[in-house]
């Protein structure tokens, strides 16, 4: 069985084919680039996407090596995201739906982050960190859905690097620039706000802080600080929630699963815990198709559930421990 | 002292102190946290943590009576509580006393800030530790963030236990009025929709 995943919820406009397997046949994108120091502007990016998406469908075919009758699911990434963007990948899935008469599946985005984590890194029962710039979320799955255990209360910790970074001039996503400033730094810690609440983190207030804080120190060693801040919070909180749950497995998953220094961090924190960290391999730690058509195809094969072109929808929000989740153990 | 359990946040050894059965909790330095920030954070809460033992007592909650305390080291020795753990041993009458417990310190405008069940112990009486996050507070939104936790934690840890919200704010109800408590509950709803993704209705 084939199954095709749409992604547009935000700067990625991504087609990918996978089998029920969990093979990966083609993953195919293309990213909204946004002018420097500026974010994602939805119309802007919903244009990307409508401009590119024929192609990608196209290519996601073509490399995959099949043609789109082959297809036997069509999913398509439903939320929370841009509402602007989420309409385009929409269109493509209804499209493919309607004209080749195939089942039609609305995926929530985080859930294909966290199903595609969980399938190419082979953790079975994880508590699952969710890093991303839509999602800063721990969960555990319990009673047929992912539950959260803590979460930020305010923006997610992609939002900070973000908007951080487009304060000094780029232009998001800014991860990347800024771990890379951070590098050069001599270890200058700068003192700023670290808001842990209970098993829940805050950024809004470290953002502000290091916003100001850049206009009068070096940008290295404000990166710096900042990185390490954000990251023991996020650290922090999972070890919360490590010992509170008890379990040995701890995965990592969202576009901010590219961070190196992350990364790090968290190994140290399940190394104390005595848990063993899955990092979701960088490629599909991002947005991508291939979380969608995963996402898909299980519950497609499980529950048969499948939606009429007029009953198809989008949601900008739609939080993820709304879903059920009836094919997990 | 043998190591106990390696929390969070801490160590705990189990020893003794003055011939009695004591805990040590020790808050050893993370390794992935720089050095500086992390020396700050330990100090802070331990010397917080202790403050707020004596300040919950005076406030009518339960908590271990504390024997020594060292903010350099980082280490609070205080009585070992015999009991069970909240977190694993929940029922909906432990529920309505932890909602009592809370709205005592509130009427103290002590906040706890960790208010989550792994933080009880059932002892003849309800034990409530880990003040190391605690602060004090006036302020409507502080105590509400306080409840969201709890939900929180009763949401996903403890989705099996029926009513245990519900229970939880009518224990809370019994001290602080309804008057009180539903402002409470309108104030976790509004931090709720702030937060990601939330719908708002």
């Amino acid at each position: 069985m084939l199954c095709l995943g749409v992604e547009s919820t935000a700067h990625t406009f991504g087609c990918s084919i996978v089998d029920s397997k969990g093979k990966v046949l083609s993953d195919e994108r293309d990213v909204y680039k946004a002018p420097e120091g500026s974010g994602i502007h939805p119309r802007e990016a919903s244009r990307h996407h409508m401009e590119v998406s024929s192609d990608v469908l196209k290519q996601s075919l073509a490399s995959a090596g099949v043609s789109i009758k082959d297809i036997d699911i069509a999913g398509y990434s439903a939320g929370p995201g841009l509402g602007p963007c989420l309409r385009v990948g929409a269109v493509v899935a209804r499209t493919v739906a309607g004209f080749y008469k195939k089942p039609l599946v609305p995926v929530n985005h985080a859930l294909g982050h966290v199903e595609l984590g969980a399938m190419l890194t082979g953790a079975s029962d994880p508590l699952v960190l969710l890093v991303s710039g839509g999602h800063t979320m721990m969960l555990a799955f319990s009673h047929g859905r992912w539950r959260v255990f803590g979460e930020t209360l305010d923006i997610t910790v992609g939002q900070l690097l973000d908007q951080f970074g487009r304060s000094l001039g780029f232009a998001s996503p800014c991860g990347g620039r800024i771990e890379q400033l951070a590098s050069l730094s001599q270890g200058q810690y700068l003192q700023l706000p670290y808001i842990i609440k209970g098993n829940d983190v805050s950024f809004s207030g470290l953002l502000t802080a290091a916003v100001r804080l850049a206009s009068e120190q070096s940008h290295a060693d404000v990166c710096y600080s900042l990185q390490e801040t954000a990251f023991a919070m996020l650290a922090e909180a999972v070890e919360r929630a490590l010992s509170f749950t008890s379990k040995k497995e701890m995965m990592i998953v969202g576009g901010v699963a590219a961070n190196k220094r992350l990364v790090q961090m968290l190994e140290a924190a399940c190394d104390r815990q005595s848990a063993k960290l899955f990092a979701c391999p960088i490629r599909f730690a991002g947005d991508n198709g291939a979380q969608i058509a995963w996402t898909a195809l299980q519950e497609y094969v499980a529950t048969k559930k499948r939606v009429g072109i007029k009953e198809s929808f989008v949601h900008q929000s739609w939080r993820l421990d709304t879903v059920d989740v009836s094919w997990r153990p | 002292m043998q190591l106990a359990k390696r929390g969070a946040e801490a160590d705990i050894y189990i020893g003794e102190w003055a011939g009695e059965k004591a805990i040590s909790k020790v808050r050893s330095p993370k390794p992935y946290r720089h050095e500086a920030l992390d020396a700050t954070i330990r100090k802070h809460r331990t010397i917080h943590e202790a403050s707020f033992m004596s300040a919950a007592k005076a406030a009518g909650v339960m908590s271990p009576f504390v024997h020594f305390v060292d903010p350099v080291r980082a280490e609070i020795i205080m009585e070992f509580v015999e009991g069970e753990n909240v977190r694993d041993a929940i029922t909906p009458d432990l529920c309505h006393e932890m909602g009592r417990y809370a709205a005592m310190l509130h009427a103290s405008n002590i906040i706890h800030g960790d208010l989550t069940t792994s933080n009880f112990i059932a002892s003849k009486k309800l034990v409530l530790l880990d003040f190391g996050l605690s602060y004090y507070s006036e302020r409507l939104e502080d105590m509400a963030t306080d409840i969201r936790l709890i939900k929180e934690v009763f949401t996903s840890a403890h989705i099996a236990v029926k009513k245990a919200f519900p229970r939880f704010m009518e224990g809370y109800a019994s001290v602080a009025g309804e008057k009180k408590a539903g402002r409470i509950l309108e104030n976790v709803k509004e931090i709720e929709q702030r937060g990601r993704y939330a719908r708002v209705t």
